[in-house]
């Protein structure tokens, strides 16, 4: 199944990102999930509400991150443990472009190093300057 | 009202199908949303979110069983998650119904574009253009139908890389992925065959999604009781449904890509109509 015109390390990214990709994706969701059971003990409903606590907002994600920590559940533990996994979530692909940059320049692809990391500064930007 | 239960059982299903046709399950769930009444620029940057779980849960198991080209999605990247930027700003300053029609217009053009290509198409092998060759795209797959490897060339990757620009630009507007844009970019300009088309296109999908989902975050506009639940629902759903794509022939994708995509448009138009 495997291609011969493929380097084994090729093949051993394309496991590393699957494997980063499945471990973001399933931790984050536990999360959410956990989140959303907690909130039924906390509120007693499981309604959707457009109460501004349930809204994200932040300027920079890299802040929100750091507030998340430093602020702990001030709104309360369902909401903290759900936006900790949607804050995973938004990291995962980041992590993805991460691994990316690291593995060609590694591998001395100097292409797609220039490649990755344009998307990597383009995202950055996007998370970090809005 | 929806509660999170409701709204994550009927994401399960919608997830599914959403992998199965590459569209993403926010394309189909937001015109549900909306028509459930939530407010359509909430609904779009919530199914923005969702689907960086959704995409990036299904690209795992594809880039495992080398289906999806990395190379050529980084490739790509480079220009959806601009457009995707783009696309999420411009949601955020417009009036919703604009919104609707944007929305219900771009599924018609790709409706339209993928008619054509309704054929039990064996996979064709093109001959490299010199950009694709210098940035060595070309690539194979082990196709279960055809029970072989298959061999696939890449061309055009700059003209992609234009129609990608625009895919990101119309995923961050309507928080959809824009899966069926492109994969019909990459069958028709970068000739990839249908499978490694749609999963290459999940694999895309997430970082647009991420690129998008920043910009929401930055205006107010994502809701935990509504994104948490679409996350874990069309998660669930699109890894049964990357389970059994593998398995399935081209023309059945395609022909449950094509329904799916007209049943939208109709709800979206109505909901516009309606809004007037």
């Amino acid at each position: 199944m495997s291609s011969p015109n493929r380097i084994s390390g090729g093949i051993k990214f394309e496991l590393a990102i699957s494997y980063l990709l499945a471990a973001g994706v399933v931790s984050s969701l536990i999360l959410v999930a956990a989140g959303i059971l907690l909130f039924y003990f906390q509120f007693g409903n499981l309604a959707i509400s457009e109460k501004k606590v349930m809204f994200l907002q932040e300027k920079n994600f890299f802040y929100f991150l750091y507030d998340l920590f430093r602020d702990g559940p001030s709104h309360g533990f369902s909401l903290w443990v759900m936006t900790l996994g949607i804050a995973v979530l938004i990291l995962t692909p980041y992590a993805r472009v991460l691994l990316s940059v690291l593995h060609f320049i590694r591998e001395k692809d100097f292409k797609f190093s220039a490649i990755t990391l344009f998307v990597l500064v383009i995202l950055t930007l996007s998370l970090a300057a809005h | 009202m929806l509660s999170m239960v409701s709204l994550l059982f009927l994401s399960i299903p919608v997830g599914f199908l959403g992998a199965l046709t590459g569209l993403g399950g926010a394309s189909i769930l937001i015109p549900i949303l909306v028509f459930l009444g939530i407010p359509v620029k909430e609904a779009i940057a919530c199914g923005m979110a969702s689907i960086i779980a959704t995409s990036s849960g299904s690209a795992s198991s594809y880039v495992r069983e080398k289906i999806a080209n990395v190379r050529v999605a980084m490739f790509l990247e480079m220009f959806t998650t601009i457009g995707a930027i783009a696309g999420a700003t411009i949601t955020t300053l417009i009036s919703p119904t604009l919104l609707y029609f944007f929305f219900a217009a771009f599924l018609a053009t790709s409706f339209l574009k993928s008619k054509r290509t309704v054929s039990e198409s064996p996979p064709s092998s093109e001959w490299p253009d010199r950009m694709s060759r210098w940035l060595n795209l070309q690539g194979s797959y082990f196709d279960e139908v055809y029970q072989r490897r298959i061999d696939y060339k890449v061309t055009h990757p700059l003209w992609g890389g234009g129609g990608m620009l625009l895919a990101g630009l119309a995923a961050g507007m309507l928080g959809i992925g824009a899966g069926a844009f492109k994969v019909t970019v990459q069958e028709n300009i970068l000739k990839l065959p249908p499978k490694v088309s749609s999963t290459t296109s999940n694999f895309i999908i997430g970082m647009t999604a991420l690129a998008g989902t920043s910009v929401y975050l930055y205006s107010g506009l994502l809701n935990l009781t509504l994104m948490g639940p679409m996350a874990v629902g069309t998660t669930l759903g699109a890894v049964l449904g990357g389970r059994v794509l593998n398995k399935m022939r081209n023309r059945t994708l395609r022909m449950l890509f094509i329904f799916i995509v007209a049943f939208l448009i109709l709800q979206m138009v109505y909901k516009g109509v309606s809004s007037l």
